[in-house]
């Protein structure tokens, strides 16, 4: 298990967000069972494990859009349902992006912008360019590549200043020169504080990620 | 920053403008099932007129109906309805917002559209009047409680009839009082009650059903 | 100790015995054979003294018998339903296992009721009123009543998964238990405009003691059979909900050796 703490003179001790005791069902089937950890500034969560383990269930219940069936979720150690700083705070970029067809990608981005933030052309300018999306800023979502709408539910994460990113398989469907920006991303993410909480099937050791990584490994039940 | 119900508002707007089949179907599916009946019916001019208010909101609850299977089907497939779900914003507020641009679709433009139906039913102009304030004041009831209905089947891969199912009999207060006045009218009675009736219901639904909605998201989408 | 904190105390801790489906499969097997004698015995009175002691009506003779039954039955109908509303609404809030259960148990028993007052009510009406149907306020209330229990039936079976069907249809139980009230009271508007038979409508024919004693025995008998079908049921689904859990393979491993 690759864990190390990261470097950040920012990091706090104490945790930011901690599970106690979570457990999940599917069905009749037990997802997982009594699993605890804690997440600080600064590090990332690397959940992993063989695919129908529950790793989307756990993220789902982390950022509150799934109740478990026990345990539960604790923002600097307030329970999530209905805090609103946790939810402020939070950002989760999933399998379905987020993105209507009918709009285009500087729409799409603005919309998040207008919910989050104070609307502010320049930022969306400067988010697109660095998402490599200027040049189509003014396409419908629906002509995009999929690499390219991954590359837009990322740039969703920039526009506010959320402290705890989740991110369900963030590397499917995207190229290297995309992966290596999300890396850089998520690196400059957590050298200013945040933390980070995803799922990735493949190994993480030579990702630059790997230095502020720990590991929190599902098995299937 | 925006007001939620505002933001919400205008979203789905701008998503309506960007896709105007679905402003246009509901419009055109109340048209043919209010014509539907005098093909059904003995030729009289008589009962056309007694009966036409009846049908025009029969017809217009329908399509209301039928529109409400796709209200939120793209939010749930894309995700955004997860977004809106996770967001500190209000999700009743939200859904609100929702509810009300939904009717701006379909119940306003099929209230708009009613006199013309009523000419071709032969209603005398000072009936038209009545149908038309009465359309205006029951639609919004409901789109804000079809919503609950389309909230709780988003999931479901055939919810169609299912919202039919839960619905209607919830519709059915909104279309004794709005077609109630008609028949009332006709007989040279005041109306003023029944509006008040559907006024009352709108002001029940403008506040309790955003909270339904909202919860009915919480539980489906998971 | 004061009574009230030993009545309190009594209620708080039967509650949350019952809130556990183990102790509440314990409890409900000495309670619903319990239910079932007191509905059988009250049954067995109300019926002995509304067919041959209360007198025949001065105007309707013996058909008003039916009463006996169309009444409770009517009356159970919407008290199922505050039931499983009530019940709905604190599982949702409590999250209550076993609130749900009685939700989706009294669904199928409170339609039963309806369809049972909606047939009761024709058979009565056709002697009465000449004709099975009339659009008669509560006849139409009652109906509608019997399209909410079906809808609220047809939610808990669309979903494949249990705990999201028992909260969406605890969260419809509640939406509807708002809107009885006003569909009872537009339906009533609606047929007063209709002008529908009114023979009973104005407040009927005073009765008599010999006739309120039976009425009295079919009603209570009627709530008990409603907790001994409501129980049964609720034993079932439990054991079914926790079939996975250790005391349930006891149980039916128990009675199968």
């Amino acid at each position: 298990m690759a864990n190390s703490m990261a470097p950040s003179s920012k990091q706090i001790s104490a945790a930011q967000l901690s599970a106690i005791k979570l457990c999940c069902h599917r069905g009749d089937n037990q997802l997982f069972n009594d699993i605890s950890f804690e997440v600080s500034a600064g590090q990332c969560l690397h959940v992993t494990g063989p695919n129908g383990c529950g790793k989307t269930s756990l993220l789902r219940i982390l950022c509150g859009l799934n109740q478990a069936e026990g345990g539960q979720v604790l923002w600097q150690g307030k329970a999530i349902s209905g805090n609103h700083a946790f939810f402020s705070s939070c950002a989760y970029v999933a399998h379905k992006e987020g993105l209507k067809n009918e709009l285009t990608a500087i729409e799409n981005l603005r919309y998040y912008q207008q919910l989050d933030a104070r609307r502010d052309e320049v930022v969306l300018d400067r988010l697109l360019s660095k998402m490599g999306l200027l040049s189509c800023a003014d396409l419908l979502a629906q002509n995009l590549s999929f690499g390219q709408r991954r590359r837009l539910s990322f740039a969703r994460l920039l526009i506010a200043n959320f402290s705890l990113w989740i991110l369900d398989e963030p590397f499917t469907g995207i190229d290297n020169s995309g992966r290596e920006l999300i890396e850089t991303l998520c690196v400059e993410h957590l050298e200013a504080g945040g933390s980070i909480i995803m799922t990735h099937h493949q190994s993480l050791n030579d990702s630059p990620l790997n230095r502020y990584r720990n590991e929190l490994a599902l098995s299937k039940a | 920053m925006k007001n939620t119900l505002a933001l919400y508002f205008q979203r789905e707007w701008q998503l309506m403008f960007r896709n105007t089949s679905s402003m246009i179907q509901p419009l055109v599916f109340f048209i043919i099932i209010a014509l539907l009946f005098p093909f059904s019916l003995p030729a009289e001019g008589a009962l056309l007129q007694k009966i036409g208010g009846g049908v025009i909101w029969v017809s217009a609850v329908l399509a209301t109906m039928l529109s409400l299977e796709s209200m939120f089907h793209s939010d749930y497939q894309d995700g955004t309805l997860e977004q809106m779900l996770i967001h500190p914003r209000s999700l009743p507020l939200a859904m609100l917002g929702k509810a009300l641009a939904h009717w701006t679709s379909t119940g306003l433009v099929l209230t708009l559209f009613s006199p013309i139906l009523c000419i071709t039913f032969n209603i005398p102009n000072e009936q038209i009047w009545v149908l038309f304030s009465g359309l205006l004041l029951g639609t919004p009831s409901l789109s804000l409680i079809g919503a609950i209905g389309a909230a709780l089947t988003v999931t479901l891969r055939r919810g169609g009839v299912l919202i039919a199912i839960v619905i209607l009999p919830l519709y059915i207060p909104i279309l004794i009082f709005g077609a109630g006045m008609l028949s009332q009218s006709s007989q040279g009675l005041e109306v003023a009650s029944q509006l008040y009736a559907l006024a009352a219901i709108l002001m029940l639904s403008l506040t309790l059903t955003p909270f339904a909605i909202a919860g009915a998201l919480r539980v489906t989408i998971n | 100790m004061n009574p009230l904190t030993i009545i309190w105390n009594f209620l708080s801790n039967t509650y949350h015995r019952l809130g556990s489906p183990r102790e509440f499969y314990t409890i409900s097997l000495y309670t619903t054979p319990v239910f079932g004698f007191l509905f059988l015995v009250l049954s067995l009175f109300g019926t002995y003294f509304g067919l041959f002691v209360a007198p025949a009506d001065y105007q309707q003779g013996d058909s008003f018998r039916i009463l006996f039954v169309h009444v409770p039955v009517a009356w159970m109908s919407l008290f199922v339903y505050v039931v499983m509303a009530t019940a709905g609404a604190i599982g949702l809030i409590w999250r209550m296992k076993m609130a749900f259960v009685v939700t989706i148990c009294s669904a199928p028993i409170g339609a039963a009721f309806t369809a049972l007052a909606l047939l009761t009510g024709s058979i009565w009406g056709k002697p009465i009123w000449g004709t099975y149907w009339v659009w008669d306020a509560r006849l139409t209330s009652e109906l509608i009543l019997l399209f909410l229990y079906f809808g609220i039936m047809a939610v808990y079976y669309a979903f494949e998964e249990r705990k999201t069907a028992e909260k969406a249809t605890a969260l419809l139980s509640v939406v509807g238990v708002v809107i009885v009230p006003i569909i009872h009271y537009s339906v009533e508007w609606w047929s007063s405009l209709h002008q529908g038979p009114t023979v009973f409508a104005e407040g009927g024919p005073k009765m008599p003691p010999e006739m309120l004693l039976p009425l009295a025995f079919m009603a209570i008998g009627f709530m008990f059979f409603y907790g001994y079908a409501l129980f049964l049921s609720m034993q079932a689904r439990v054991l079914d909900n926790e079939r996975k859990s250790r005391w349930v393979k006891e149980i039916v491993s128990g009675k199968t050796n």
